[in-house]
């Protein structure tokens, strides 16, 4: 029964101590970041997506930055002692291909998430508490965002400009990915807005601008940390495939580029499956990490989805006495 | 921790066979952390066949954790972990889930305070009414249909409404017809979970009217909980005042009313001012509910009592040690506290 | 008690809202129509009504959180309905405030208890910088929040409901204002504490010469600590006097219909109450006629026909009903 929940969730705690409490952290982590890092999934995936971004940082020193790209070695060599992932079909390092191009498909995936999310934030929290003709040209503006497909636009979009610098890939990505998002935002900030807090920081006298940045959206950090992790792996996967179809700058390395070029040399029906596992498991793993922060988060934003210790979510004993 | 044993509370005689006997009821939860937290702690409560039991206490006081455990609605974390709960001398605990089933609704039902969660948004009223009733016997849709009226009509609503749907009612038919729900199956008990807190103050006395009407006609008990003992006093026989998962104390309502002896029972009387008389200061309770999953030692109430002083000190070593027990202190008036224990 | 200026006055306030979605749905719900009352410094005014009424609506219209349809706002004379500008909306803020029902709800999850006080300090530089805190921790003591350092750090969820209550007041108080709006401060606290708030309320109007509107439906806690009540129906206010005249000899039907629905254990066996079906509360195009006569048991002819004004039928003391405060305007009517 609803009821019975109540009761746990409102321990009614004691009158006020005469000697102070527990004592305080002089850094104050958000209680629900401190509960993230405590759940097993966010765990996992936070500790692959520390792997992936440490091998990127750490890429000069484990490998040669042009046998990335540039022909180094035999062409076609399956995995071996000195060339861990073998080599491709132009004869250069599956392995220099894969961390440097992590550099690049992380960071392409990082700031296309960081322009969507800010995007999202600012127009979808501004359109819920502004509300009226604000609220409905912005709700407009996001309403013909997702309804374009973004997919093909994105292919129109990079096929018709001759730029393929990461900076672009950034841009065209990010300012098609945000709509999406501003919505869940924006309705979240519709029901935030009309709780008591919001009304009281207005008859105190708050300006807007501050009830925006300071009360609206500290509760909302949790949705906005979902948001950004959610382009974040959409952003990876978009670029990839765009790459992968050969709208990405080729000479570069990067995880879809590769999968591009075993495509390309048919390396599939050689037979040379490192050439296109690798990249594809960079691939694979970083958007798996990136799901599992995302189910943790839900799971820490939602308290019905944690609460109960593993072991006795499933007992229910009847004993008589 | 002691906890009071089963059947060693002295029960007023000269009473039929009780209807509803919990002995020794404890439920527990468990919480994150792996620790149980008792939100009902020992109780012994009965309710005789046709009377108006009130059960009074404020938030997180377990009444209404008492009440899902007598219907057996508790949801995990929760469970019984203590006790037995008789109805009609069979152990409701004891019963398969085929029993079960029979037993809710039929035997006891029970009504919410918000009629809004118990009544289905998008189905007519009449339908539900049909559902619940061909759930539990064999009749027919015409027939149940028939009785659905009458059922309406016993709580003062017209008949035709049976095709209306919840969101064309008001608050208070909604909780009518929650209530002839309840009377579907003609139950032995009714059990009301703050039936009336969210309705309008008028609305409400229609409703209490409504309800004392049916219990004279219909002969069914109730089990009335409510925080608001103010009105348990106007249509309860008997009143149990609950605090921290404990009965602290019972008695018949008038005599709650006129001559309360627990200080939690005295001081909550003294939180609901008077409509007459001279205006004077009131004080209600300093402090606020003790913390299930570490109450206070001894009795629970001791934080917060005015009698509980430290100068005292062969009062206050048992006060804060040891839990008091329910005694008899007047004909049909039990209370748990060591002061009292004490004035005799 | 009229010799005492008035802190606020409100005439005719009204607000109607938009019924349907319809571009040109012409229906208007009356959620307030037509209020007037005087708030004196030092004093409670209870504003009693049951829901539906418009009394929410009334503190919401007087802590500018809504605009009014009509009417107007006079503080010591000037009118303040119309205020524009961001300075002359914070001059008003800074003399009138609000609390709100739901004592978790009013407070930002997110932030400590000094925030939520030093805020309006700041935003009204009510004290130095540096003395924000000191400020803070007196604010606390004058809610009877002890000891005031541990519990500024804390945050709402740590708190109890009453203590949550009382940080809200405190909030309030802290740009030292002259009117306080209390929207139904006690209805979802436990018993227990209800008293201890109604107890403060009544302490800071004596301390600080405050002008309290007490908003709610409990009539039992507005005859404990108000001064004046004002008994609101559908929109309107129907009856109004002093607390112990309105509730011991009420002159409106509707005012007793509430006094006999209150649990009173004092009480013997009470008369049964009749269950009259009525209109709901909020009256969409109401149209000229007593908002109470399909439900009021002394109904007249006129009633169906003409909106009774509010009369002074005893001293202090008036009502909106043609049968026990008739309108003199009104006599040949009433005499047809």
């Amino acid at each position: 029964m609803s009821q019975v929940q109540v009761e746990i969730q409102q321990p009614a705690p004691s009158e006020p101590l005469a000697a102070p409490t527990a004592s305080h952290h002089r850094v104050r982590l958000p209680s629900w970041l401190t509960l993230l890092l405590r759940n097993h999934k966010a765990q996992i995936g936070l500790g692959i997506l520390f792997v992936m971004v440490l091998l990127a940082a750490i890429a000069p020193w484990i490998a040669n930055a042009s046998s990335a790209t540039n022909f180094v070695d035999l062409p076609r060599q399956p995995p071996s002692w000195s060339y861990p992932f073998g080599t491709t079909d132009q004869g250069s390092s599956v392995w220099a291909g894969v961390v440097f191009g992590a550099r690049r498909s992380l960071a392409t995936g990082f700031f296309a998430a960081v322009i969507a999310t800010v995007l999202a934030t600012s127009l979808g929290i501004t359109a819920a508490y502004a509300g009226g003709i604000v609220d409905e040209i912005i709700s407009l503006i996001t309403n013909v965002a997702i309804v374009i497909p973004a997919i093909p636009l994105l292919i129109d979009v990079t096929a018709y400009l001759h730029s393929r610098s990461m900076l672009t890939m950034i841009l065209v990505v990010g300012c098609l990915l945000w709509a999406i998002e501003a919505r869940i935002l924006r309705g979240q900030a519709l029901t935030l807005r009309n709780r008591d807090f919001i009304q009281a920081a207005k008859v105190s006298g708050e300006s807007t601008r501050r009830i925006v940045f300071g009360e609206l959206m500290p509760n909302m950090v949790s949705r906005i940390a979902a948001a950004f992790i959610l382009v974040f792996y959409i952003s990876i996967l978009v670029e990839a495939g765009l790459e992968f179809i050969g709208l990405g700058n080729t000479a570069k390395a990067s995880w879809g580029v590769s999968l591009y070029w075993a495509t390309v040399n048919s390396s599939v029906l050689q037979g040379e499956w490192w050439s296109f596992l690798f990249p594809g498991l960079a691939i694979g793993l970083t958007v798996l990490a990136l799901t599992l922060v995302l189910v943790g988060i839900d799971e820490v934003s939602n308290p019905r989805l944690r609460g109960l210790p593993k072991k006795r979510r499933f007992a229910f004993r009847r004993s008589a006495a | 921790m002691t906890a009071a044993s089963p059947a060693t509370t002295p029960r007023p005689f000269g009473r039929r066979e009780p209807l509803v006997e919990l002995r020794g009821l404890s439920v527990e939860y468990l919480t994150r952390t792996g620790l149980p937290v008792r939100a009902v702690d020992g109780v012994d409560l009965e309710i005789s066949p046709g009377e108006i039991l009130g059960l009074a206490g404020e938030s997180g006081c377990g009444k209404s954790t008492l009440a899902n455990a007598l219907m057996q609605i508790l949801r995990p974390p929760a469970q019984i972990s203590g006790g037995q709960i008789l109805f009609n001398g069979d152990d409701v605990t004891a019963k398969s889930r085929e029993e079960l089933r029979k037993f809710r609704w039929r035997n006891v039902s029970m009504v919410f305070q918000s009629a809004m969660n118990a009544l289905n948004p998008v189905t007519r009223v009449g339908d539900q009414f049909i559902d619940m009733m061909q759930a539990h016997e064999r009749i027919s849709k015409r027939e149940a249909l028939n009785q659905t009226g009458d059922l309406l009509e016993l709580v003062g609503i017209d008949r035709r409404r049976v095709r209306a749907y919840p969101h064309e009612l008001s608050g208070g038919m909604r909780q009518r017809v929650i209530i002839a729900m309840a009377l579907a199956l003609r139950p032995e008990l009714v059990i009301m979970d703050e039936p009336t807190t969210a309705l309008d103050v008028v609305v409400q006395r229609e409703i209490l009217q409504q309800v004392k009407q049916l219990q004279r006609e219909l002969g069914f008990a109730v089990l009335f909980i409510t925080h608001d003992l103010s009105l348990l006093v106007e249509i309860a026989n008997r009143i149990a005042i609950m605090y921290a998962g404990e009965i602290v104390e019972e008695a018949p309502a008038d005599e709650i009313h006129r001559a309360p002896r627990h200080p939690y029972t005295i001081g909550l009387m003294q939180s609901f001012p008077p409509l007459h008389g001279p205006i004077v200061r009131m004080t209600g309770i300093p402090g606020s509910p003790p913390d299930l999953a570490a109450p206070p030692e001894g009795c629970r109430f001791h934080p917060r009592c005015p009698h509980c002083r430290p100068e005292d000190s062969f009062l206050y070593a048992r006060q804060t040690t040891e839990r008091p027990r329910l005694r008899q202190v007047g004909e049909g008036h039990l209370v748990a506290c060591h002061l009292v224990e004490r004035e005799g | 008690m009229s010799a005492v200026p008035a802190e606020l006055e409100v005439q005719g306030l009204t607000k109607h809202f938009r019924v349907g979605g319809a571009l040109f749905e012409r229906s208007r719900v009356h959620a307030v129509d037509d209020v007037s009352f005087v708030l004196r410094p030092g004093t409670i005014t209870a504003l009693v009504g049951e829901s539906g009424s418009g009394k929410s609506t009334v503190a919401r219209l007087l802590a500018r959180l809504y605009t009014p349809t009509g009417g107007r706002v006079l503080f010591d004379g000037k009118d303040l309905t119309s205020l524009r500008g961001r300075r002359r909306t914070l001059d008003y803020r800074s003399q009138v405030q609000m609390t709100f029902q739901d004592p978790f709800g009013s407070l930002n999850p997110a932030k400590t208890v000094r925030h939520h006080l030093a805020r309006p300090l700041r935003i009204h530089h009510v004290v130095p910088r540096d003395h924000i805190d000191q400020r803070v921790h007196e604010l606390l003591d004058t809610v009877g929040l002890v000891p005031p350092e541990t519990i500024a750090a804390k945050y709402p969820h740590e708190l109890s409901g009453g203590q949550r209550q009382r940080v809200a007041i405190a909030r309030a108080l802290a740009v030292e204002p002259r009117v306080v709006v209390a929207d139904e401060p006690i209805s979802m606290l436990d018993v227990s504490i209800r008293i201890g708030i109604l107890n403060l309320m009544a302490d800071l109007k004596e301390q600080h010469n405050l002008a309290f509107l007490y908003v709610t439906h409990d009539l039992a806690s507005a005859r404990y600590v108000a001064d004046t009540v004002l008994v609101m129906y559908a929109g309107q206010i129907v009856e109004q006097g002093p607390a112990d005249k309105v509730l011991s000899s009420p002159l409106h039907p509707y005012t007793e219909l509430l006094l006999a629905s209150v649990p009173d254990p004092e009480a013997g066996a009470r008369d049964e109450i009749e269950v009259r079906k009525g209109l709901a509360a909020a009256a969409v195009d109401p149209g000229e006629r007593c908002r109470f006569v399909d439900r009021c048991p002394i109904a007249i002819d006129v009633c169906s026909r003409v909106t009774p004004p509010l009369v002074e039928a005893r001293r202090d003391q008036s009502a909106r009903c043609h049968v026990r405060a008739p309108s003199p305007d009104l006599r040949e009517e009433l005499h047809a």
